[in-house]
């Protein structure tokens, strides 16, 4: 098939070949961001790390597992979120709570023996925190979630159940 | 489920004791024409005998009458109301389970009658139950669930408190089951199974309506019957669970695949549930010949066998003394050399092979290394070693022979070993599939193990071993077995083998260049 072409180019106007308008447009804008910044200390940028970047409340960040008074975890090794995770990330092993351990009777029999998540596949869709009907896992608003080995990327229990205040 | 080539088949004793009801009816010669009704609007034929329930069952149509107390293997009861359906001409709605069909009848199953009986149900049903879905290992494959989803209401009005049993809250009735009360629907599958079935009396439901509750007839002796893990198969819901599976897997993540148990001769049908090729359960899958609806415990908790941690599943070769894990082409080609250099060899089939396996050791060896090997098989179960001396352990499924496939070793000619002692040949050829004993090998022998060896067993022949060639165990194979009855059965593979077992012609295929 023939390719047919179209000049879309269009000849400049005289204020647009006469360009030192644009300069001065320019250097108007270059100055408003000076005043702002210099005088009036507007910043849009912030001193990370020693400033954190306040996220909406609603923000998906490092996953936590609720825990009661008694610090159990909320978790009762149902395996909704992680049938529901898109990223196949969750990995529980279920089993059961000794009744010593269990100060609330048969609700709290089973429990999770391990559960680990491997943030590196996670997509922090929030899908988990919507399946679960214990509401245990969550996600924090935790946004630094950096690690120099990639063993510190799987999320266990032990780290799962820190304190979390808020949303973090 | 039934359909309606079974109808007419001859039924014997024993398998109308293993159907108890479904199936009852079955032989009926002479009605002729068969009874017909109008169910949904569409003419079914049934059996005379029959309830409405087991006509939708005969017609494919059980699914549309949702059931609690109801089991094909068990006795009518009728206490649930589940099952209401609206019959023409009567005046109120009537158990389909319980009501016998007659000819003409006009059966409805979804008008709004119907739907709202059974909605009313549900909500009674649901005004005491935890709703402990995240914790009950039925979750997935609950009635309870799968009804409430179709037919239960969206809202319960039902504000007050929900009964609880304190005390049978979680109860161990046994080292296999597991009762959680509050979930219990009361409709007394399981206490109709201990009486009519296993007939251990075991089970019984003690105080009436709110403050029913199922006991155990002796605490201190708990459940007794070999057949308890059928309790939590049937039971609707989670009530009685599986020790064996508690938490140990969500049902929603298991593949079903069927297969044949390998456990007495029987040769008991069952369903492998696996993940990735794990297997987490065997439950029963029915054959109204064999089994019924019915496995026992020990073959249930079979598959520990195929799982076992301690099992061989590696090639391994003699080397200064011990057995090593290997590569197959050095273990192929070791086996090689002693079958071609031996002069003598006595090649000992386990009973638990097939008949495939049987057959082809029989043609391919004197076919690839010449006439030297004398055949003979071996049971190992106490003295048993002909067919005829099996028996019934007890009046359901347990047969003595612990080997699937004694007859069928008898159909290849396979002579029993004498004395169940392997003497006077330089090379021994010992095949067995983990169920055979082992037998007793005299000294100054060299032996070639192949099948499925545990450790254990491996080491108890001690250094004559020269060559442990890893096999597949049954559901991990395909292949015939004959049970006790003269039933053959073929069966494909339920998962793949995990470690580096291969089938016995693949095996042997490469031992000679
Ligand atoms: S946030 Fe999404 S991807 Fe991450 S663990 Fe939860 S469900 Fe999986
Ligand atoms: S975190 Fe919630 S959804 Fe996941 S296993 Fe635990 S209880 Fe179930
Ligand atoms: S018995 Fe069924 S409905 Fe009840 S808690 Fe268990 S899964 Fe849920
Ligand atoms: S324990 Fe299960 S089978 Fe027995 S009565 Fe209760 S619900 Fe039915
Ligand atoms: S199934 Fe008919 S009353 Fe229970």
């Amino acid at each position: 098939m023939a390719t047919k072409t179209v000049n879309v180019s269009r000849p400049y106007t005289w204020q647009e070949k006469f360009y030192l308008f644009a300069i001065v447009q320019g250097l108007l804008i270059t100055l408003k961001h000076f005043i702002n910044g210099f005088f009036l200390r507007k910043h849009n940028t912030i001193m990370y790390p020693e400033v954190k970047r306040e996220y909406s409340n609603r923000f998906r960040g490092s996953h936590f597992i609720s825990v009661d008074k008694n610090k159990t975890e909320n978790c009762t090794a149902c395996y909704l979120c992680q049938t529901v995770c898109p990223a196949e990330c969750i990995t529980i092993v279920a089993g059961e709570r000794e009744s010593s351990k269990n100060p609330d009777g048969v609700k709290k029999e089973k429990r999770p023996v391990r559960f680990d998540i491997d943030s590196l596949r996670c997509c922090f869709c929030g899908f988990c925190e919507e399946a679960c009907p214990k509401d245990a896992i969550k996600l924090s608003g935790k946004y630094e979630m950096a690690a120099t080995s990639r063993s510190d990327t799987k999320y266990d229990l032990i780290y799962l159940k820190r304190e979390v205040k808020g949303r973090g | 489920m039934c359909n309606t080539t079974d109808i007419n088949r001859e039924m014997g004793k024993h398998e109308i004791a293993l159907n108890y009801c479904s199936n009852k009816h079955a032989v009926q010669k002479g009605a002729n024409p068969a009874p017909k009704l109008i169910l949904d609007g569409e003419v079914v034929e049934f059996v005379a005998g029959d309830t409405i329930l087991q006509v939708a069952e005969r017609a494919g149509r059980g699914h549309l009458i949702p059931r609690y107390c109801y089991h094909p293997g068990l006795p009518i009861a009728g206490t649930c109301r589940m099952c209401t359906v609206e019959v023409e001409k009567m005046v109120k709605l009537m158990t389909a389970c319980s009501t016998p069909a007659a000819d003409g009848m006009v059966v409805h199953t979804k008008t709004e009658r119907v739907l709202k009986s059974r909605a009313g149900v549900m909500e009674f049903l649901l005004i005491n139950h935890p709703l402990d879905c995240p914790v009950c290992d039925k979750a997935g494959e609950c009635d309870l669930q799968d009804n409430n989803y179709r037919y239960g209401p969206v809202t319960s009005s039902f504000l007050e408190d929900k009964r609880t049993y304190p005390k049978a809250a979680t109860k161990k009735l046994s080292e296999k089951i597991t009762l959680n009360m509050n979930r219990c629907v009361h409709c007394e599958r399981c206490v109709r199974f201990s009486e009519e079935v296993v007939k251990s009396c075991d089970l019984m439901m003690v105080n009436r309506s709110w403050h029913k509750e199922l006991t155990l007839a002796d605490d201190k002796l708990g459940l007794t019957s070999e057949y308890q893990g059928c309790l939590s198969d049937f039971c609707p819901v989670g009530a009685l669970t599986f020790n064996d599976f508690r938490f140990v897997k969500r049902s929603w993540f298991l593949q079903r695949h069927p297969s044949v148990c390998d456990g007495c001769s029987k040769g008991c049908n069952i369903e492998v549930h696996s993940e990735d090729n794990i297997i987490y359960r065997f439950t029963p899958a029915y054959n109204e010949k064999i089994n019924g609806h019915w496995i026992c415990d020990t073959g249930r908790l079979s598959y520990h066998q195929v799982m076992d941690p301690t099992r061989i599943v590696r090639p391994m070769l003699a080397h200064n003394g011990a057995l090593q894990a290997t590569s197959w082409e050095l273990a192929q080609a070791a086996t090689g050399h002693l079958l071609e250099t031996a002069k003598k060899v006595k090649v000992v089939i386990g009973t638990d092979a097939t008949i495939e396996e049987i057959r082809y050791l029989q043609a391919a060896l004197p076919d690839m290394f010449g006439s030297k090997f004398t055949f003979r098989s071996f049971n190992g179960t106490g003295t048993l070693s002909t067919s005829s001396q099996d028996k019934k352990l007890d009046h359901l499924l347990i047969m003595q022979d612990k080997t699937a496939n004694l007859r069928g070793a008898e159909e290849c000619k396979l002579a029993p070993l004498e004395n169940g002692q392997i003497n006077d040949s330089d090379l021994v050829l010992l095949v067995r599939f983990g169920r055979s004993a082992v037998p007793a090998v005299g000294n100054g022998q060299k032996l070639i193990l192949l099948g499925v060896w545990n450790s254990a067993e491996q080491a108890s022949l001690g250094a004559a071993v020269e060559v442990m060639l890893p096999g597949l165990a049954t559901v991990e194979k395909s292949g015939t077995y004959i049970n006790c009855d003269g039933i053959r059965q073929q069966f494909i593979p339920a998962v793949v083998h995990l470690g580096e077992g291969m089938a016995v012609n693949r095996l042997l295929r490469f031992t000679k260049k």
